[in-house]
């Protein structure tokens, strides 16, 4: 019986596999990969979805560049890899994938002697949508003074939208909030992840908020690795200020082995809040949630951290300077060449990395502002 | 256990119901022995699963297929026409269980989760492993025909009913991208795996076509092989989330022993 048993279904086995059919043409039309010839990046291709940005070295002219791009195999480009274009400002491309069916509309821009802003209000959001439209959230970017969109704040409100629990912006871990210092603020609160959030064995959100990346490709595989923490920086920062408000959520829990949270008595939740200045080295072009702080990483230059964070319902205002770590220092050269970069990175609860926090803690901010050694770049 | 106690209880009661029906109604012949009827009881095990026919062009690869051990126990009443001694017809109930657990791999692959209201769907890129698991009383009613005295062989409809339902599994090492193939990819490896469960959805009742025959090895004793072919999907049809049916195929192969 057990062998006529194990024959037929090694029969049905092989009779199902051998139905494969022809497998289908490619229906992805991604860019994998930009190379630009010569030498003249400063950073690796920042390749998100729908667009690509480029860093290039800061003596490099940008009227005329060839890039050549890698594509979902099987997919074309148009225009067509190796076209010269003036890139002073961003330009189209268009994949289409193998099969013919798909098409995605790419915008690439290049970036040059980048300057950040250094002061940071909240004021500016875009509303996204997700989940064909069932929740949105918000995504803060900061306006120069000349009016043109200098920086994209990262958060992980994309991956949340994954958890299921979230509808409007305000649901979401991070969001816009009205009564700042001065007009609006960014509100972080740590967030349930419900039970599929849970069933990934990340059973917390918690609220984040800094400057560099999310990669969503990485989110569910490997959230640490997932914040690209950092952004091109022109200066040398020297001391890191602003405003902030906390209310830790009722009970601090960490996640046992099946994911699920487990309280833990006597622990109260704390955020986090600082700001890393570091030079980007191939091969560690940015920090990520697993050494951002780590004292024994090599291409942190300096840190600004609070020392005394503490729950307060009114607004608690700091500054602090940004510390040189042991026998570390700003190398002229590299500076101008571009290749340090600064992260502001805060969360509402500190261990959220490890989904560990409080659900319900808050943290808002605002006005924060980093002030540079030489602060004639811009302001 | 309790349940399938009760369910075996059920399942005797409608087998005698079902002999009582027969004799009850003697037939036109009017005289003992001109009306034959033959009771078997028979046992066996199930092998097959819940498939899509044919395979669809997103199933890349079919990494593993478990049959697991499926038990079946029933009777089955036939009564062979008067005159030809050939033709018969039959009706049986059946306890038993249909399972299977298979790993896939799957390319471009539709799929909806549902979840606190809403519904994130993309298409899936890379590992599938399912678990199909129901146990169902099964009334098949079928034509029999025996071309010589050691073969018979039998073909017709059968119903069933699903008293326990389980099809969960979950997704891994691959990616997903969200709404089409341009939507953001979130990419899943090692142990992070997103897990379905639609159990919920599937049909209670289902329908299909037997075919089979048994061979009178010895005596009163036969063995048996009925394979049963659903003509509805294992899903209720306002089930979206998997883009086609998958119907359940089985391979009933065990012994029965007639009175």
């Amino acid at each position: 019986m057990r062998f006529s048993e194990s024959a037929v279904a090694l029969a049905v086995f092989v009779a199902a596999s051998s139905c494969i059919r022809e497998e289908a043409r490619n229906a992805e039309c991604d860019i994998t990969g930009v190379t630009l010839p010569g030498d003249v990046l400063n950073r690796l291709p920042v390749i998100d979805n729908d667009k690509v940005t480029l860093i290039v070295k800061n003596d490099v002219s940008v009227m005329s560049l060839a890039p050549e791009f890698e594509l979902t195999p099987g997919a074309t480009i148009e225009p067509a890899s190796g076209t010269s274009r003036n890139f002073l400002f961003p330009q189209t491309y268009i994949v289409t994938s193998e099969d013919g069916m798909w098409s995605k509309r790419y915008t690439v821009s290049v970036e040059r002697n980048n300057t950040i802003n250094l002061n940071y209000n909240f004021e500016n959001v875009r509303v996204v949508s997700a989940l064909g439209g069932a929740c949105s959230y918000d995504v803060f970017y900061e306006v120069a003074p000349t009016g043109v969109e200098s920086l994209e704040w990262a958060s992980a409100n994309a991956a949340f939208a994954l958890t299921f629990q979230a509808s409007s912006p305000n649901t979401f871990p991070t969001y816009q909030g009205d009564e700042g210092v001065a007009g609006h603020c960014a509100v972080l609160t740590t967030r349930s992840t419900g039970s599929y959030g849970q069933r990934l064995g990340k059973p917390i959100a918690s609220g984040n908020l800094f400057i560099g990346k999310f990669d969503m490709t990485d989110a569910i595989a490997h959230p640490l690795e997932a914040t690209h923490f950092g952004a091109p920086f022109n200066n040398v920062p020297t001391q890191f200020s602003g405003y902030y408000k906390y209310a830790p959520g009722e009970t601090y829990c960490e996640p046992d082995e099946s994911g699920k949270l487990v309280p833990v008595e006597g622990k109260s939740d704390m955020f986090s809040l600082y700001a890393v200045f570091y030079e980007s080295v191939p091969g560690q072009e940015w920090l990520d949630g697993t050494n951002v702080l780590s004292a024994d990483n090599p291409h942190i230059i300096s840190t600004a951290e609070i020392p005394d964070r503490r729950a307060s319902e009114e607004w608690v205002e700091f500054s602090v300077p940004f510390r040189f770590r042991p026998g570390k220092s700003v190398d002229e050269d590299k500076l101008k060449a571009g290749k340090y970069s600064i992260a502001i990175v805060m969360g509402s609860s500190q261990e959220g990395d490890r989904f560990c926090g409080a659900v319900g803690s808050t943290l808002k901010v605002d006005e924060l502002s980093v002030s540079c050694m030489k602060d004639s770049d811009e302001n | 256990m309790r349940r399938i106690k009760r369910t075996i209880f059920a399942m005797s009661a409608a087998f005698m119901a079902m002999q009582g029906a027969f004799a009850a109604n003697p037939g036109s012949e009017g005289s003992e022995g001109g009306f034959r009827l033959e009771y078997e009881v028979n046992a066996g095990t199930n092998i097959g699963g819940a498939s899509p026919m044919p395979l669809p062009v997103e199933i890349r690869k079919i990494n593993s297929y478990n049959p697991e051990l499926n038990l079946q126990i029933g009777g089955t009443v036939r009564h062979w026409f008067a005159g030809t001694e050939k033709w018969g017809a039959a009706v049986g109930v059946r306890l038993e269980t249909k399972g299977m657990k298979t790993g896939a791999t799957v390319k471009n692959y539709g799929m909806e989760i549902i979840d606190n209201g809403k519904t994130l769907k993309g298409r899936w890129t890379g590992k599938v492993t399912t678990r199909y698991h129901s146990q169902q009383l099964v009334v098949p009613l079928t034509a029999c025909y025996r071309p010589s005295r050691k073969i018979t062989l039998n073909f017709g409809p059968y119903l069933s009913y699903a008293f326990s339902n389980e099809f969960d599994g979950y997704v891994s090492e691959g990616y997903l991208r969200e709404g089409d193939p341009t939507g953001d990819k979130i990419s899943f490896s090692g142990d992070s795996r997103a897990s379905y469960d639609f159990s919920e959805e599937l049909r209670k009742f289902q329908w299909g076509l037997q075919l089979g025959g048994s061979w009178n090895v010895y005596k009163r004793l036969s063995l048996n092989a009925n394979l049963t072919w659903g003509l509805n999907g294992v899903f209720n049809s306002s089930f979206k989330t998997i883009s086609f049916k998958l119907y359940p195929v089985y391979l009933n192969l065990g012994f029965g022993y007639r009175f």
